[in-house]
């Protein structure tokens, strides 16, 4: 039966040729415009820590003035401040945790012919690894030691090492980063995440590390984040020790709790680390932290903007103007065709019959509409690639998922189009049309 | 005259088809009308005057790649060997560069000692060379003499005694209009910085941010965050930003130089904004499109299914206009109910656009010239359908009777 309701919305479409394809380009622009920004927020709404979203938390702790709290969704300083970070690096509760911050250099390998280059670098604890689950093609994490005292290790991303060593394993080889000798101990296999989950500080499309250094290194080489510092205090900083020192905050700090228990007992040593800087005169503020789940995380940070959510609701009004379009344009084809439904209906045809090859018939055009649709939000992401310079590369993509969820969305409101010019055509008293013929 | 009552009850025939034509009009309204005030709101913001030469100027940066590098010396070397370069009309040092997204902001009192009530601003450390380097306007006072630029190194407690700041922030902060002279604070601090200057205009690096046009530029030199700003003879920026970057690289191979132009950086910046222009833009061309093609198609279907009916009106004695006629104030009468639905619609969209995403309010002008706009594309896509039903002969209402 449905073979030959297709056969004939087939030759229907075809006798029509022009208001079928206006109705096409109707569903199609409205498919294609709200994929277009569906999308994007599904893209930008990924959540690269999904599978250990349980048992993740990124750390906050409220050390700012008491005259005045921090102006975001969370009212806490997204980043702890460098002596939190080394404090709570010294609890043994979590299964993992890692204290990081971003940062950068010039590296090169003596003797080789590549030319010096700024790596982006990643400055964290040794855990960062395991508990982000990135994994190693070669070597692994730097020693425990690493994380306290100044050895000068390093891992580099695929691509680095890549570029670096041409892909062998480097691991023992030394390189120069910043000015110093560093060995390779580790190559880790590609990792992107996008939006960039552990660190929404600055552009969470951006790229990751390229490098990552061991959590020891920062009296030795002085190193000032590239990320962000904020601070609320007017302090005295004449040494880099001062700043070590400071109420500013620029790291982002991660733990890993696999159970219950572990989360209570971290959430007691908190509250025990608060209360003992109050007891110093910090965290002049009411006792506040936050241990907050990826998924969670990116919601609080507002990955997904105000822009990106309002465009979505645009163009979800756009698919409905297109939408009324294609019921009116639907209305008017099956009406005019009115004579043959009433010759199917005299011939004997059920009303759902002519209901139903009405409904395949708009089905049809939802499909061929879907799939222009497809196109139309291939050439709209590109043009948001273009407009965004290069930030929204790895967000601004299709991928199957989506190209099937556009195909259902033109199908569906087709359908749904289709629902009301079926239900009238199917309704036709066919003894008019049979008079006049 | 008009021949209002067939019209009308010929419509209420057809009530869904029209209705779902108004309905289309009427949701255009909304959108359009909502798009075009957020479209103006974004290119206003990208077309402010940014106080920046943004059209002349390159940025240079470097990271050493020996470990004690003498950057000072090398800021020194670098600026005389970039300022005796061809084309190059002045170049500064900064710690931040205007409009780039990355910058440095702190908290200004018009008393020492205070912890509360600050007011934020951008703040730049410069040499001697800003004013002119940056392209900016001096309104008052004077700029910075070699002299009283500073060295400092990233923990430096050294302060300025001097500063130069933006009309914007000298209004804000001295709204007598003595800011000249004055001295402003930083945050529990007894520290006086006297303004000598003030320059007409400075977005400051981040152009949307609520701080945004409020800056203060120190006398120094800072080793750890710098760029050096480099302003072109008009038409020279992109021969100049190659020039540089090769005599910095030959000056000194042991760094690796990274360069952009100031304009780069500006688009970049506001490339969220730019997308929304263009992504609102295209949406406002597309609908109303697709209305006109909703319409075309739905008057070229009820002249078809009328054709017997214009035939029998033209024999009975109709002219050519009253059929034309007869058409478009049908669609006139379908838009015009269109319309007035959307102009709820519109302020609907509009309260939640508002209050959900902090959207512009939409003004009833807008509205009203949307309404008209969208009026004229329904009666021109009616147009020519109806244009064709006049041509329609009287034979044909004899031939199937």
């Amino acid at each position: 039966m449905i073979g030959y309701y297709l056969s004939l919305a087939i030759r229907s479409l075809r006798s029509t040729p022009i208001l079928s394809s206006l109705m096409v380009a109707a569903i199609a622009v409205g498919v294609g415009a709200a994929m277009t920004t569906l999308t994007l927020n599904y893209m930008m709404s990924r959540n690269a820590l999904a599978e250990k979203d349980a048992v993740l938390y990124a750390v906050q702790l409220d050390s700012w003035s008491a005259t005045q709290g921090v102006d975001n969704p969370s009212e806490m300083p997204w980043q702890v401040t460098y002596q939190d970070a080394v404090s709570l690096l010294r609890s043994d509760i979590p299964t993992h945790q890692v204290a990081m911050h971003l940062w950068g250099g010039p590296i090169s390998v003596e003797g080789s012919e590549i030319r010096p280059f700024v790596a982006g670098a990643r400055v964290t604890s040794r855990d960062f690894f395991a508990l982000f689950g990135v994994d190693f093609i070669y070597g692994g994490t730097w020693s425990e030691e690493a994380d306290s005292s100044p050895l000068q290790q390093i891992v580099l991303s695929e691509e680095t090492n890549e570029k670096l060593f041409g892909g062998e394993n480097s691991v023992g080889r030394s390189l120069n980063f910043n000015g110093a000798l560093f060995t390779v101990v580790g190559v880790t296999e590609h990792w992107q995440p996008s939006p960039k989950v552990h660190d929404l500080n600055n552009g969470s499309f951006n790229n990751s590390a390229e490098v990552f250094l061991p959590f020891g290194l920062h009296r030795q080489f002085e190193i000032y984040p590239w990320g962000n510092n904020n601070g609320w205090k007017a302090e005295e900083i004449n040494s880099y020790e001062d700043r070590l020192n400071s109420d500013v905050v620029w790291l982002q700090y991660w733990v890993q709790l696999d159970s219950p228990e572990q989360v209570e007992d971290y959430r007691d040593f908190l509250t025990a680390h608060i209360r003992g800087q109050k007891a110093q005169g910090r965290f002049p503020r009411p006792l506040k932290f936050g241990l907050t789940n990826p998924s969670e995380w990116l919601q609080l940070n507002e990955v997904v903007d105000g822009d990106d959510r309002m465009l979505s609701w645009l163009s979800l009004a756009f698919l409905l103007v297109c939408l009324v379009n294609a019921v009116a344009l639907l209305l008017a084809k099956f009406l005019r065709k009115a004579p043959e439904a009433g010759v199917r209906r005299a011939l004997g045809a059920s009303r759902n019959a002519v209901f139903s090859q009405h409904l395949v018939e708009s089905g049809c055009v939802g499909l061929a509409g879907g799939l222009v649709g497809i196109l139309l939000t291939l050439g709209g992401l590109g043009l948001i690639r273009q407009l965004q310079m290069g930030y929204m590369d790895r967000v601004a993509a299709m991928d199957w998922t989506m190209m099937i969820a556009a195909i259902g969305l033109a199908v569906l409101s087709s359908l749904l189009a289709g629902l009301y010019p079926a239900w009238r055509i199917s309704r036709t008293n066919p003894s008019v049309y049979l008079k006049t013929q | 005259m008009l021949e209002l009552r067939p019209i009308l009850s010929a419509l209420w025939r057809h009530k869904i088809s029209a209705l779902l034509i108004a309905l289309q009009l009427g949701l255009t309204l909304a959108i359009v009308s909502n798009a075009l005030v957020v479209i103006d709101e974004r290119t206003e913001r990208i077309s402010r005057p940014t106080g920046v030469a943004v059209e002349d100027i390159n940025t240079f940066g470097y990271l050493a790649i020996p470990k004690d590098y003498d950057k000072f010396e090398a800021f020194r070397l670098d600026l005389d060997m970039i300022r005796a370069l061809p084309g190059v009309a002045s170049a500064t040092i900064s710690n931040h560069v205007p409009l780039s997204g990355s910058g440095s902001s702190s908290g200004f009192y018009t008393e020492p000692n205070m912890e509360v009530g600050a007011t934020a601003a951008n703040f730049y450390t410069v040499d001697e060379h800003f004013i002119e380097a940056l392209g900016m306007n001096l309104v008052a006072g004077r700029g910075f003499s070699p002299e009283e630029i500073m060295q400092v190194g990233a923990t430096s407690s050294e302060r300025p005694t001097v500063a130069v700041v933006t009309q914007r922030l000298a209004d804000e902060m001295f709204p007598q209009g003595n800011a000249l002279g004055n001295a402003i604070f930083r945050g529990g601090d007894d520290h006086p910085i006297e303004i000598v200057g003030i320059v007409e205009r400075n977005l400051g690096p981040w152009p949307n941010s609520p701080i945004a046009g409020r800056g203060v530029f120190y006398p120094a030199i800072m080793d750890q965050w710098f760029t050096y700003i480099v302003r072109a003879e008009p038409g020279q920026r992109d021969a100049v930003l190659k020039l540089v970057e090769e005599k910095l690289a030959e000056r000194d191979p042991n760094r690796v130089i990274n360069s952009d132009t100031l304009e780069e950086q500006k688009d970049q910046y506001y490339a969220g904004d730019n997308t929304m222009v263009k992504v609102l833009t295209a949406v406002v061309i597309l609908l109303t499109f697709i209305v006109a093609l909703g319409v075309v198609g739905l008057t070229v279907f009820w002249i078809t299914q009328r054709q017997k009916q214009i035939g029998v009106r033209r024999a009975l004695g109709a002219t050519r206009t009253a059929i034309s006629r007869y058409f478009l104030l049908e669609n006139l009468i379908i838009a015009t109910t269109g319309i007035l639905l959307g102009f709820a619609a519109a302020q609907i969209f509009n309260g939640f656009l508002v209050s959900e995403f902090n959207q512009p309010a939409l003004p009833l002008t807008v509205t009203l010239a949307c309404a008209l706009a969208l009026l004229g594309v329904s009666l021109a896509a009616a147009l020519l359908p109806a244009l064709r039903a006049a041509n329609i002969s009287p034979a044909t209402a004899t031939r199937s009777v």
